[in-house]
């Protein structure tokens, strides 16, 4: 879910008064390095996978089942955002760690719990939508994170991740709440995951209740996120407006 | 100046026996005194204490802006040195009735911490205007309100799960099933314990008189009322399985639970006590009472039963919900017990050395 530039308001190089003014050390020369370095990674493992998309697209002649040939990358790199948890959790990244934390596990879970653990699914044309949206998203964020640390951001990459948001994450979005649907019934044959009373400890978990209530929570969390993100885009874009005026 | 006067008192003198011969008493006395008076008021220019002549009291006026919009609310003014940030606060509920006391935040610059209600005013001051910036700090509830609508709560939702509503489980299920003993103790033991921190916030727990925004009282109530909801639901359930190792292990845990809330209890008292007769100058001493001895190895042990109960609850139940929630209770409780282990240390340092915070040698 986490989806599309979200979060942008609470992670690094993105000041511009959007937090109180303290002062803040940002990282140490090693830290930097170490964040160059990782986000270049991410950057090139999201091109591989549109360049995987657009190589199966045109091999096959038609975009459904896609899914296959960027299945391995897809899982690796999203996965590998799990590291950015211990940034913020080290410091090295001025977020919220519950933030980012809530973000790259609701990703992660799409990636493994759904898309990965109920195979049915994996044919839909849902799952595109939110491969796309995703890969567009994670390409510019990663780089615009990239730059920032180097000091030499463009306002062609500023631009575009505060404004592809726009379509990409309702896109995104779509797409995932699409393929949670089409699981449900899969989930609710073969009863995955769930474990039913009586047994030894006493516990119960209904997975496909579970998935009803993932689904549930978008609802009040994609619009406050939307919304976060075009103030964001307002404060953002604006003050370099006024950044280059005064130049 | 003296001689002047002289005439002067007799003249005075030949008037008052004029008018009224009769006070030949008290004549001589006033005529004294008379005298004396005369002297002093006409000494002319005395060397006067300067202190008494000179002294005025300043008074401080101050200034409250609003923290977000730097405008101003009101100003408070004739506010006397000696007077502390509560007395400023009262005033200000005066002047502007929808800020009570307690749900005020100052702070002396914008982004600075919030000041204590007892700070000085004089201590504030450079000058004799005081600025303050003011934050809303949110609808407020005393502690009292805090825990007993925390405590009543679990307490009300595990008796409904017991007596096993129709809308919960099903009825058939309900009426067919033979219940466990360890069921119905559980209950018991549950009910206990909530009653006693019902009891205790009543009657022993002496509060600061402090308040917590309102914020903190849902956030509290819905983890425990969730909480409780959640594992009330498994155990009275029909088809609950009781503890794998018969009643062994469920009068071993059912014990190991009273002596846990027992030792809470005195804990509770011995701390009252000591917060009541004031001498919190020192850490609190283990009593004759064997429930208290936990305070020679553990600064916090009111912590440590409290954690000891819930894991007897989990072994007597065998329940997993139980045993998340008890995992939680566990991190909460370790984290309070750390910071106050650490004002400990600073506090009264030698006796405390070598306890630890919560779980004695290990943590």
């Amino acid at each position: 879910m986490a989806a599309s530039g979200s979060g942008g308001g609470s992670r690094a190089d993105n000041g511009y008064g959007s937090q109180q003014p303290r002062r803040r050390k940002g990282p140490g020369a090693l830290a930097t390095a170490y964040l160059v370095i990782y986000n270049v990674v991410m950057t090139a493992g999201w091109l591989v996978i549109a360049v995987g998309l657009v190589r199966a697209y045109l091999a096959k002649g038609s975009y459904h089942s896609l899914y296959y040939s960027i299945e391995k990358p897809l899982k690796f790199f999203q996965t590998g955002a799990l590291l950015e948890i211990l940034h913020c959790a080290f410091g090295i990244v001025p977020s919220s760690v519950v933030l980012t934390a809530f973000q790259v596990m609701s990703r992660v879970f799409l990636t493994w719990a759904v898309t990965h653990s109920v195979k049915e699914v994996q044919t839909e044309d849902s799952v595109l939508l939110f491969v796309v949206a995703w890969t567009i998203t994670e390409i510019i964020r990663y780089s615009f994170y990239t730059f920032s640390l180097l000091n030499h951001l463009p306002y062609l990459i500023k631009w575009a991740r505060y404004t592809l948001f726009i379509i990409l994450y309702p896109m995104g979005v779509s797409g995932e709440l699409l393929t949670i649907y089409a699981a449900l019934p899969f989930v609710r044959q073969s009863g995955l995951y769930s474990i039913s009373l009586p047994n030894k400890y006493n516990f119960s978990f209904d997975y496909y209740t579970f998935l009803i209530l993932v689904m549930i929570s978008y609802i009040p969390i994609f619009p406050q996120l939307y919304f976060h993100m075009l103030h964001q885009r307002r404060k953002v874009l604006s003050h370099t407006e006024e950044h280059k005026k005064s130049e | 100046m003296h001689r002047r006067q002289k005439p002067g008192a007799l003249e005075h003198k030949r008037d008052l026996a004029a008018h009224g011969g009769a006070l030949s008493m008290s004549h001589n006395d006033t005529r004294s005194f008379f005298n004396f008076s005369q002297l002093v008021l006409s000494a002319g220019h005395l060397k006067s204490p300067p202190v008494l002549k000179h002294s005025k009291i300043t008074y401080f006026e101050v200034e409250i802006l609003d923290m977000q919009s730097k405008k101003q609310i009101c100003i408070v003014d004739k506010v006397p040195p000696s007077s502390t940030l509560l007395d400023v606060k009262h005033k200000f509920h005066k002047a502007c009735p929808q800020w009570y006391p307690s749900r005020v935040g100052l702070q002396l610059e914008r982004n600075g911490p919030y000041l204590k209600d007892s700070i000085n005013i004089q201590s504030l001051a450079v000058s004799s205007i005081i600025t303050l910036y003011f934050t809303d700090l949110g609808q407020q509830v005393g502690w009292t309100t805090f825990f007993l609508t925390e405590y009543t709560g679990p307490l009300l939702i595990y008796l409904l799960f017991y007596i096993r509503l129709s809308t919960i489980y099903d009825q058939v299920e309900s009426t067919k099933n033979f219940r466990h003993p360890v069921v119905h103790l559980a209950c018991f033991c549950h009910c206990l314990h909530y009653i006693r921190h019902l009891l205790e916030t009543l009657f022993v727990h002496k509060f600061s008189g402090g308040h917590t925004p309102l914020k903190n009282m849902i956030k509290g109530c819905a983890f425990y009322w969730g909480f409780t909801s959640w594992i009330a639901y498994y155990i009275n359930h029909p088809r609950y399985t009781p503890p794998s190792f018969g009643h062994r292990q469920v009068s071993f845990a059912a014990l190991a639970f009273l002596m846990c809330e027992a030792g809470n209890h005195f804990i509770n008292v011995t701390l009252a006590h000591q917060n009541h007769s004031g001498s919190k100058a020192c850490f609190p001493s283990p009593t004759y009472n064997p429930f208290t001895w936990l305070f020679l190895l553990v600064s916090c042990p009111n912590y440590t039963y409290e954690v000891g109960s819930w894991i007897s609850f989990t072994v007597m139940t065998q329940t997993l919900p139980v045993g998340i929630f008890a995992f939680l209770m566990v991190i909460q409780m370790s984290l309070w017990a750390q910071k106050k282990h650490k004002l400990y240390l600073k506090r009264f340092y030698p006796e405390v050395r070598r306890k630890a915070a919560m779980i004695p040698i290990i943590f």
